[in-house]
């Protein structure tokens, strides 16, 4: 009972990180059909962004979170308008940029940071304990931070003009151009939002976990396979698959060994790859 | 007409004056190789940072004498990934620039994938592998840098034991030949010594292992050891060990790294009680100048921590070979010649070449090793334990 538990804290926990990847890497396949292999990039940069106003800025870690938001956004808006923008239609041409695009962050970092972890320390330490059962106090603010995300996001998307204009996109572009809603500001819009996120989810997880150059793969490996999971673009498939991935990550791991626990989801994912093709949530766009 | 030819006589001096300084200059190109990014960073680093100190210190005497001219010693890096095809990849984009010399890699996954593809090119090359295969005899162009856990688990675990007494340890590790060689090895020592053993393995890429140390703390272990975990991995373990409430000491009979775990789970407070394997005696002063000797050699300080350390003799004794063969490109000859050199080291002192008793080919470079101890968050040092011959 206690592992159920402990295990049940740890996928609550991994759930609502994998969230705001998840979220943020779907809302552009969404919006404007771009595969964004930067996603672990943008997590990544999130982290150093917070890593370097903390330790060479001197801010407060809450701004520096801030600071690495809006970097992460600044710099997903400048790039979706500048080069994304012109390729939008082409799915290899965005892949491909998209993926040259992690190259030269990880390559940066690596250059300006060296290979090495960062000595990067979150602020609040310590654990909740009842027994034998804990919960890291760091994990708990992260949780909270993530969850109010997640709220705002839903907000955004679901009660404001902005989100009706890209929810709009999403469906049915041409028809929402006709409408008269301009793609040259809301594309640019929803990639900053995207990579906002996954800036913010780096600079709360990596000072938890670690931040090294080489952060961003399984980052993305891991924001890949729950949006397959939910869905292809489909919000609330995300959201319910990156819950899904972290509560069956945290049981098979703790109760098959790290091993086995990693192979049970990608069991998970190849068996509804074969039995519903659309993820759990998505939409079936062309048939069999 | 005239300018024509007066452009084609400027053109015909300069290509010979290219071809006169290019038949000057020598120069001897070997290669360094080892995971210089992710989580085992810091031991590819170590290697190649080895092998650019021990290229600095010849150059500065003229460099090596091949057929009678000078030639300068070059390092070419190599990020093999800490993977078995980074490894492969890495022989064969060498051997494209005609580098028959390599210095690394570093661990078991990338001593597979290097063995049979340096033998095929005509390689020679160490490794600073655990496994049980690091050394083969059908592979005689491949070196051992430092022995593993078979040679020195023992010792080392009898010296733990006079600072922290332990009757049960669950050892933790990737779950690839990395991971599983060695802690099949250090599990064995431990049960010899009396200690009953549990071990945990995990994907190597994971990233939070908090369900690994639910499962560990499951077992009750008096002591965690990670065994050769690469050092960011070991990190996170620590500190969440610790979250989890585990206060027992935690251990790694495995690679060195412990100034990058201590960074990584947040300081030295955290760790509060440690121990582990250095490759050679840290402790001893002699061996610590070798940081003074990279800054005043290649003018930038080192970067590896005491992996470069030992790593070190590995690289001076391959342009030992290299000048005692008289050739950078006959690796059969380098590595005849390189048997032949006496272990011997202007920092670590005497060794011995072993390897013979555990792999068949004593080409297993043993220098006297450390065992480092951190008590109640302090670091006590590392005592130097000897070395033996076979």
């Amino acid at each position: 009972m206690e592992q159920f538990l402990q295990a049940t804290i740890i996928g609550v926990s991994l759930g609502t990180q994998y969230a705001l990847l998840a979220l943020g890497f779907t809302l552009i396949f969404g919006i404007l059909g771009v595969v964004n292999f930067s996603h672990g990039g943008f997590y990544m940069l999130g982290g150093y962004v917070a890593y370097a106003c903390v330790a060479h800025a001197g801010l407060p870690y809450p701004l520096a979170v801030l600071v690495a938001i809006l970097a992460t956004g600044a710099l997903g808006w400048v790039f979706e308008l500048l080069l994304i923008e012109r390729l939008v239609d082409d799915h290899l041409a965005t892949l491909m940029l998209t993926l040259g695009l992690y190259l030269v962050m990880s390559t940066a970092m690596l250059e300006i940071f060296g290979p090495l972890s960062m000595d990067f320390r979150f602020p609040v330490t310590g654990a909740l304990r009842a027994g034998p059962i804990y919960a890291p106090l760091e994990n708990l603010v992260v949780l909270g931070v993530c969850l109010i995300a997640i709220l705002g996001l839903w907000l955004i998307l679901f009660r404001t003009d902005l989100g009706r204009a890209l929810r709009a996109l999403a469906d049915d572009r041409s028809v929402a151009m006709a409408q008269g809603l301009r793609p040259k500001i809301l594309f640019p819009a929803a990639f900053a939002l995207a990579t906002g996120l996954a800036g913010l989810t780096g600079a709360l997880v990596t000072p938890i976990l670690s931040l090294s150059p080489g952060v961003a793969d399984p980052v993305l490996a891991t924001s890949f396979l729950t949006v397959i999971l939910g869905g292809l673009g489909s919000l609330g498939g995300a959201a319910l698959a990156a819950f899904i991935v972290g509560i069956v990550e945290a049981y098979s791991s703790v109760y098959f060994g790290g091993s086995i626990g990693a192979l049970v989801l990608f069991v998970l994912v190849l068996l509804l790859l074969v039995f519903r093709p659309q993820g759990l949530l998505g939409r079936e766009i062309r048939g069999a | 007409m005239k300018m024509h030819t007066t452009t084609l006589m400027a053109a015909l001096a300069v290509a010979l004056g290219a071809t006169a300084a290019h038949a000057q200059s020598c120069e001897i190109k070997v290669g360094a190789m080892g995971p210089m990014s992710g989580g085992a960073a810091q031991w590819g680093l170590a290697m190649s940072g080895a092998a650019e100190l021990a290229a600095a210190e010849v150059n500065a005497v003229g460099g090596i004498e091949i057929g009678g001219k000078k030639c300068k010693v070059v390092i070419v890096p190599y990020d093999s990934k800490y993977t078995a095809d980074g490894a492969a990849a890495g022989a064969n984009a060498f051997a494209s620039q005609d580098i028959h010399v390599i210095v690394g890699p570093v661990g078991s996954p990338e001593a597979t994938g290097i063995k049979p593809v340096a033998a095929r090119n005509q390689q020679l090359a160490w490794n600073a592998a655990y496994a049980k295969n690091a050394l083969e005899p059908k592979f005689p162009l491949m070196f051992h840098i430092a022995p593993a856990p078979a040679v020195w688990a023992d010792p080392m675990i009898k010296q733990v034991l006079k600072t922290f007494p332990m009757k049960s340890v669950a050892l933790v590790a990737p779950n690839d030949q990395a991971g599983t060689d060695i802690v099949a090895v250090d599990a064995e020592k431990y049960r010899a010594n009396g200690i009953q053993t549990t071990e945990e393995y995990y994907q190597r890429g994971t990233t939070n292992f908090a369900p690994i140390v639910t499962r560990l703390l499951a077992a009750k272990p008096d002591v965690i050891d990670t065994a050769s975990s690469p050092p960011g991995d070991a990190g996170v373990i620590v500190k969440q060990l610790r979250l989890a409430g585990f206060a027992g000491p935690i251990g790694r009979l495995g690679g060195p790294g412990t100034e990058e775990i201590i960074r990584v789970a947040g300081g030295i407070d955290v760790l509060k009680d440690f121990f582990w394997y250095e490759t050679v005696a840290t402790g001893d002063p002699k061996v610590q100048e070798i940081d003074a000797l990279y800054r005043k050699f290649l003018g930038k300080d080192p970067v590896g921590g005491t992996a470069l350390w030992g790593n070190l003799p590995a690289a001076r004794m391959t342009m030992k070979a290299i000048a005692a063969a008289g050739t950078a490109e006959d690796a059969v000859k380098i590595a005849e010649a390189m048997r032949k050199l006496p272990v011997e080291d202007p920092n670590m002192g005497k060794g011995y070449w072993t390897g013979g008793k555990q792999y068949g080919i004593a080409q297993e470079l043993h220098f006297p090793f450390g065992v480092g101890i951190i008590k109640d968050g302090k670091n006590l040092g590392v005592t130097r334990m000897e070395a033996h011959p076979d």
